[in-house]
């Protein structure tokens, strides 16, 4: 008898849920039927709201990467500022196939302009294009995707500028001669490999560099973990290494750990967020860093929040000498230029984080 | 059909419409129609134009899912189908990009796939004593090796013919190519396991390998041939995956073994082999992409997306083995 009025109580609910779902099938199919139209519908409505706030995207690499919470910090509080809605999208994984699906996700919901920080250069190319088909703006920041496939990428630091810098603090810090290696991020990280690319075309341009010599650039795929390996795989095969350059934020907290929990004598620099890095950056031996070098990502992202605003106000399209103000920042207004691949702006020089100045920025950022 | 015992396959207990509603697929289909519902409250883009475009990368997942259903029934794994689907796309992408037609070089990524299923079959069958998730393991990071091999210092590779694959991309209405192929696949993968000789064998060699033996399955030759089957699908997965990103570089397809193995035991597949269909596995995978998309359009943080997957994987697991205790509990 129990069996029976548990069994009829269950096909009650099972009716019912059916009944719901087929009460609810109309609604989920409907729009379906006519998408076309409400997607035009969509679009009459983002007409008039043009006038007012919009809606602006950015997509970071990964989540939990502090130095893309602050690019997310500073580009909210721009966009926010001026009265628009900020969508923030973290990728499940540091990957382009994660970034593909976020970007399919903002596509969906119509959002004005995107801005992204990419994992592949060539992976984003078709998603980027879709979204552009949709009528949104798409730029870059931090990490650029092919030309062809955003109006305007910000740049952090000329790729050339960041090459010198980093070879000339591992020159100052190698005392001229001999090995240094070189912990990126992932294999096909844009920005990183620009900058090696530089460090490497300096160094061979030059007879100053002669004396010093790459051993290797190791990848630490931007991962704590597998950083700390790479580091300790280093300082094993190179017993004569000087120098480690990190240039890369994760790689270099997870360095610089190594380096003086063993105590070692090699030396690191890179570029490091202040926050991380404070208890490594010293003078004497028992730090690690001497010196490190970071644009303020805070900055980048409040330019990428202009950006985002100017492109979207039509007061840029994205091509040489178009100009547009930064209240908040100190190099504005900031003009496009072309950086012979495509077009661009420079957020300004690095800045170089020593033990005179950490304390001060480590509150920063 | 009666045979010495006298005992019909017709004897076997038929289910009921009760039975089929109160089963792991109907209640799949209920939440699948749930979370069409909730999407569509919770989000307002959310709508068949919109779900249908972000679904190719899942749709070119679904794909691997057929194959991964059989092999767990057979009572074995395969985690290298993910490095298959990077390898595979890679090649593609790299013979098309040396001046190949395109005909010609979707042909080799799919034989790329194959060869790799073919790969994992031979090591496999010929060495049993091997568990196959260590066999798999082992390719997984062979596969990937090869492809990153492959690529080179810049770790990525974009198609350059980019028209010639448009083909894969090509859309009827707002649903893509690939959703047909999908619904073929699936209604011929659950007829041939559910309908077949082939698929009772299956399910023989998961229950037990010993026993499947004596009765005269051969065990090892169906083996091979899912594994072949199953790198013949990744092969296919690469190739949407190529067609979607045109490109392909070292993390294309990371993770996608998992999620497939994920979606299939939400299904009721059992690891353990011999158990579940690919009925409630192909509901779940739709159940899955659905929530993902409709969750990714509220811009819910894509790591409490994964959290609550992962729950609802455990619940689906549990479920079924707390109905199990609750009718004996009631028997007694």
């Amino acid at each position: 008898m129990k069996k029976k009025v548990i069994s009829v109580l269950l096909c009650v609910a099972m009716a019912t849920g059916i009944l719901a779902g087929c009460a609810a099938v109309p609604t989920a199919t409907a729009p379906a039927a006519d998408a076309a139209p409400a997607e035009e519908a969509a679009a009459d409505e983002a007409a008039p709201a043009a006038e007012g706030a919009g809606t602006f995207a950015i997509v970071t690499k990964s989540a939990g990467n502090p130095f893309m919470d602050r690019l997310g910090t500073g580009f909210e509080e721009v966009i926010k500022a001026a009265g628009g809605e900020v969508v923030r999208k973290d990728p499940e994984s540091a990957t382009a196939d994660a970034q593909i699906a976020v970007i399919q996700s903002l596509i969906s919901q119509g959002v004005d302009t995107i801005a992204i920080s990419a994992n592949d250069a060539n992976a984003l190319i078709s998603v980027c294009n879709e979204a552009r088909d949709a009528g949104i703006k798409v730029l870059t920041l931090d990490s650029d995707v092919d030309p062809s496939a955003r109006a305007l990428f910000c740049n952090q630091a000329g790729v050339e500028a960041v090459g010198q810098q980093l070879i000339d603090a591992v020159y100052d810090l190698t005392g001229g001669e001999g090995q240094y290696a070189i912990l990126s991020a992932t294999s096909q990280a844009t920005n990183q490999n620009a900058w090696i690319d530089a460090m490497k075309a300096i160094s061979e341009g030059d007879d100053k560099y002669s004396k010093i010599e790459l051993v290797e650039v190791a990848y630490g795929d931007d991962e704590p973990q597998k950083s700390t390996d790479q580091t300790q795989a280093l300082l094993q095969n190179y017993p004569d290494l000087k120098v480690i350059c990190a240039p890369t934020t994760v790689g270099i907290a997870a360095a610089a750990k190594v380096l003086q929990d063993q105590k070692s004598s090699v030396k690191l620099t890179g570029l490091g967020l202040p926050s991380e890095m404070a208890e490594y950056i010293g003078d004497d031996d028992a730090h690690s860093c001497p010196y490190m070098f970071l644009w303020n990502p805070i900055d980048l992202g409040r330019l990428a929040g202009y950006a985002s605003l100017a492109l979207y106000n039509g007061e840029i399209t994205g091509a040489v000498g178009d100009t547009f103000e930064a209240a908040t920042l100190e190099s504005s207004p900031y003009t496009v230029v072309d950086n012979g691949a495509g077009t661009e702006v420079i957020l300004g020089p690095p800045f170089k984080f020593d033990p005179s100045n950490i304390d001060e920025w480590k509150e920063v950022y | 059909m009666a045979g010495k015992s006298g005992r019909t396959i017709a004897a076997t207990p038929q289910t009921g419409l009760k039975q089929k509603l109160l089963s792991l697929e109907g209640a799949l289909v209920i939440i699948f129609i749930l979370i069409n519902v909730f999407g569509r409250v919770l989000s307002p883009n959310y709508n068949l134009s919109n779900v249908m475009r972000e679904s190719p990368r899942y749709l070119a997942e679904i794909f691997m899912l057929f194959g991964m259903g059989f092999i767990l029934v057979l009572g074995d794994i395969d985690i290298s189908v993910g490095s298959i689907v990077c390898l595979s796309a890679t090649i593609g992408c790299l013979t098309s990009n040396a001046g190949l037609p395109m005909g010609l070089a979707i042909l080799i990524t799919l034989l790329t796939g194959l060869c790799c299923g073919m790969i994992n079959g031979f090591i496999a069958t010929r060495f049993t004593e091997l568990p196959t998730m260590i066999v798999t393991l082992g390719t997984q990071i062979i596969f990937r090796g090869i492809a990153e091999v492959s690529l080179g210092s810049g770790g990525s590779a974009s198609l350059k013919d980019y028209e010639g694959i448009g083909i894969l991309r090509a859309k009827v209405g707002p649903i893509p190519l690939a959703f047909f192929l999908i619904i073929i696949c699936a209604v011929i993968f659950v007829i041939v396991l559910s309908r077949t000789t082939f698929g009772r064998h299956l399910y023989a060699i998961g229950s037990s390998k010993t026993a499947a033996q004596y009765a005269g399955v051969e065990v090892q030759k169906i083996r091979f041939f899912c594994f072949t089957l199953i790198g013949f699908l990744a092969g296919i997965c690469g190739l949407f995956i190529l067609a979607s990103t045109y490109g392909a570089n070292t993390t294309t397809g990371q993770g996608f073994e998992m999620e497939v193995i994920a979606m299939c035991v939400f299904g009721g597949i059992a690891t353990t082999g011999g158990k579940g269909n690919l009925v409630g596995a192909f509901i779940a995978s739709l159940v899955i992409v659905c929530l993902r998309i409709a969750l990714g359009q509220i811009n819910m943080n894509t790591q409490l997306i994964l959290v609550i997957i992962g729950a609802m994987l455990i619940i689906s697991v549990l479920v079924p083995s707390f109905r199990q205790r609750f009718l004996t509990l009631k028997k007694k």
